[in-house]
């Protein structure tokens, strides 16, 4: 069948229910008939000896010319409807893209041939073949667990969050200093301890012109010689060529910092932070976010430490990381307390003989139950048989 | 000031009438009678078999014993501590604190609820009834000596009958329980309830009068004082403790709200008397019985004051009154007004106004016998003062003979 017939019977979406399959008037009216010099290479798209397919050949010069042979997806609905009042046929499959579902259906079509088949009447005993073309029928993956980037409890204490927007300004300020890709910090989801403690150590000195990558003040030169290797080797391939024994430092920290990762991806009852619960400097707070590309990787450091997500107009309206921080603990506030659990703990009613406080609510039933009518409710019911 | 429940007028005193409420004062006749006429157990063992046959299975309950809060008749004592309602009345009561919350959780039980005496109220409400008739008939008698004897009554029956003691209990705010058990809030008050259809004012069949079956018999006001209770209501024929059913089965028909809420307010009386003591207890009864207003002047009906005028002056040696038109306006009008005196020699005793002769003259009687009547002295002084320590010498209290017999 022409080509152009075909897509006009596409107009029958109802029937097999694709809405994809839609064309619109437009595309309609240009596959209408056209003149026979146009038609003559439109004509006959599948068939292997029209004018298209002769020419593929000349073009690629091999009688087995690469593509589809059908470049339009599938029969349509009234050509299969032909297709089914003709005696079928079986088609051999010359292409090596045939879909694998294809492939399984040719090879079970090809094993009735043989003399002692026996039809099976229950599934029992047949082998699983396939997928059947569906994802859901495919055994999990390792690649298919999924992995939050953020941590995976909100972090809701104030000295919490303070710890981990200094982290995220002691590593955002070294990456600065090395002149590396800022958001490669995300890079390293938790430090060693060791490394840890020694960007808590750091304190954050804001200079007057704001710049980032001079803030930085170190307990002594030891820890800021050990937090600038641990750095470099923080998204390493960019200085690997540099230097030979800097890249083998580099991929040795790269597996360290994997097995690192390893290693605290399994312990799963850890503290975040180690344990430590506040911190003592209070410099990083004043630190401006006015560059995009700082602010970007601070507030993506800062969300994935302590699991908050940001809005973008709430992105937009953090100017300082003191503000940052106010706003994920202006989100965070606690639940206020109920009114029961306030009168339940108050001593003052509680010694109070006049006034009971209940546990629970008190309901219909319990004040039946106080006056005594309960009982007589409950034979009543009984006798006539509503309850047991 | 609240007003009283005037249920009745000195005139349906005389009719034979039940009350609600009588129950107590048959019991407490039933101990008068048995004391002074039949056979009553004597000797401690007597007592002890007596007691023991009237209530074989009143064993105090053990504390200890795992009962489950449902099976028991009314609350546990301990619940009192729980109760916030018991406590709030209380408080409210303005209860004297050596008055445990336990005793007043006991007042609200109700002998129909719990037949055992040991947890009902029915004891303290003995105290009680008679504490308050006691200071109430002192209080009348010492404040009015002239009252009739049916006026008496009628005033008894307004301070301290039944109906105003359960209305007192709701202003006092005591719920009722709709039916007792142990799983009850102790704050509220626990009795059986009378079965629908159970006619409450019953006049008891069985009386101790001498000729009762005998229906033209006279009932006079001295008989009602002998045979009657405070109220000048019938009381039940005494009845042998030993022959007296059980608890259970006198009180299976249940009794009035108002019958059990009176007996609550007895009972607190009773308790505070044992538990706070005498002045105590006269305090309470100032301040919740005699507070109440009663207008004692409501309380009679004359059916002829101008006869019973003349036959109290003769009484009394006055002169015998003389009735004088004090003034008049429009006689040949529609609306005639009349002004009439009495007056007993020079002088008046009485004064009325009425649209006929007749009228005005009559209305100047009864001014006249209700001034004679309710004469009150000026220091009154009742003989429970004597009950304090250090109390002046009683210096007797003149009482009138009363109410003229026509």
């Amino acid at each position: 069948m022409r080509p152009s017939v075909r897509l006009l019977n596409l107009e029958v979406p109802s029937i097999q229910g694709a809405r994809s399959l839609y064309v619109c008037s437009v595309c309609r009216h240009e596959a209408r008939p056209r003149p026979i010099v146009a038609r003559q290479f439109l004509r006959n798209a599948s068939n292997a000896n029209s004018l298209t397919e002769k020419v593929r050949r000349k073009i690629w010069g091999t009688d087995n010319p690469p593509g589809l042979k059908d470049p339009y997806g599938g029969e349509g609905a009234l050509e299969r409807k032909f297709k089914s009042k003709q005696p079928p046929t079986v088609v051999e499959e010359e292409t090596p893209e045939a879909s694998q579902a294809l492939d399984t259906a040719a090879s079970e079509a090809a094993a009735p041939a043989a003399d002692d088949y026996e039809p099976a009447t229950t599934w029992e005993g047949l082998d699983r073949v396939g997928h059947l073309g569906r994802w859901s029928d495919l055994p999990p993956a390792p690649t298919d667990a999924y992995k939050s980037f953020q941590y995976k409890k909100k972090i809701t204490k104030k000295g919490l969050l303070s710890i981990a927007a200094h982290q995220a300004v002691v590593e955002l300020c070294l990456m600065h200093q090395l002149g590396k890709p800022l958001t490669s910090v995300c890079d390293v989801e938790e430090h060693d301890q060791s490394v840890f403690k020694l960007i808590w150590k750091t304190k954050v000195v804001p200079t007057t012109d704001g710049q980032w990558n001079a803030a930085l003040e170190y307990p002594n030169k030891e820890a800021e010689e050990a937090l600038v290797y641990v750095f470099e080797q923080i998204g390493g391939q960019k200085v690997a060529p540099e230097t030979e024994e800097v890249s083998q430092d580099a991929g040795e920290a790269e597996e360290a910092t994997n097995d690192l990762t390893d290693i605290l991806d399994t312990d799963e009852t850890k503290q975040p932070f180690f344990g430590y619960q506040t911190i003592r400097d209070n410099g990083f707070l004043s630190l401006s976010l006015n560059d995009p590309a700082t602010k970007f990787a601070f507030l993506k450091r800062f969300s994935q430490l302590t699991g908050h997500f940001f809005p973008d107009p709430a992105v937009h309206s953090i100017a300082t990381v003191q503000q940052a921080v106010d706003h994920v603990q202006q989100v965070v506030k606690p639940k206020p307390k109920k009114l029961a659990d306030y009168l339940a703990n108050n001593q003052r009613y509680s010694n109070m003989p006049n006034i009971k406080v209940f546990a629970k609510r008190q309901k219909r039933s319990d004040r039946d139950e106080e006056l005594g009518r309960k009982k007589l409710i409950e034979a009543e019911l009984r006798a006539r048989g509503l309850i047991e | 000031m609240k007003r009283l429940h005037l249920q009745r007028w000195s005139s349906s005193v005389l009719s034979p009438q039940a009350r609600a409420g009588s129950r107590l004062q048959r019991r407490i006749q039933h101990g008068i009678r048995y004391q002074t006429t039949t056979p009553f157990p004597v000797t401690p063992a007597e007592v002890e078999q007596s007691i023991e046959e009237q209530t074989p299975l009143t064993s105090i309950r053990s504390p200890r014993s795992k009962v489950t809060k449902h099976s028991l008749p009314s609350p546990p004592v301990k619940a009192a501590r729980e109760s916030a309602k018991l406590a709030a009345l209380h408080a409210r009561l303005y209860l004297p604190s050596r008055l445990p919350l336990e005793t007043l959780a006991r007042c609200l039980v109700d002998e129909s609820a719990d037949p055992n005496h040991n947890f009902n109220n029915e004891s303290l409400a003995t105290l009680g009834h008679d504490l308050l008739t006691q200071y109430t008939s002192e209080y009348l008698i010492c404040t009015y000596p002239r009252l009739p004897m049916t006026v008496i009554f009628a005033a008894m029956f307004a301070y301290v009958g039944p109906k105003t003691l359960a209305a007192m209990s709701r202003e006092w705010g005591v719920e009722l329980a709709a039916a007792p058990g142990g799983e009850v809030d102790p704050g509220h008050l626990q009795f059986t309830r009378a079965a629908p259809g159970v006619d409450p004012n019953t006049t008891p069949t069985a009386t101790n009068r001498t000729y009762e079956e005998q229906s033209t018999w006279r009932r006079s006001i001295t008989s009602k004082i002998v045979y009657d209770d405070v109220f000048g209501d019938p009381t039940k024929a005494s009845v042998d403790p030993r022959e007296q059913p059980q608890a259970t089965d006198r009180y299976a028909a249940g009794v009035t709200p108002e019958a059990a809420a009176s007996q609550f307010v007895r009972a607190v009386v009773g308790a505070i008397y044992l538990h706070a003591g005498r002045p105590a207890a006269k305090r309470f009864f100032e301040q919740h019985f005699l507070s109440r207003h009663l207008n004692i002047s409501d309380l009679f009906n004359f059916r002829e004051p101008a006869r019973d005028l003349s036959r109290l002056c003769a009484r009394e040696n006055f002169e015998p009154p003389v009735a004088k038109i004090l003034s008049e306006t429009g006689r040949l009008s529609r609306h005639p007004v009349f002004v009439v005196g009495i007056y007993s020699g020079q002088d008046k005793l009485g004064e009325g106004a009425g649209s006929s002769l007749l009228e005005a003259r009559s209305r100047a009687a009864v001014a006249a016998l209700k001034a004679w009547y309710l004469y009150s002295p000026l220091e009154v002084r009742l003989p429970n003062s004597m009950e304090e320590e250090g109390a002046a010498p009683w210096k007797p209290v003149y009482v009138d003979l009363g109410e003229v017999i026509v």
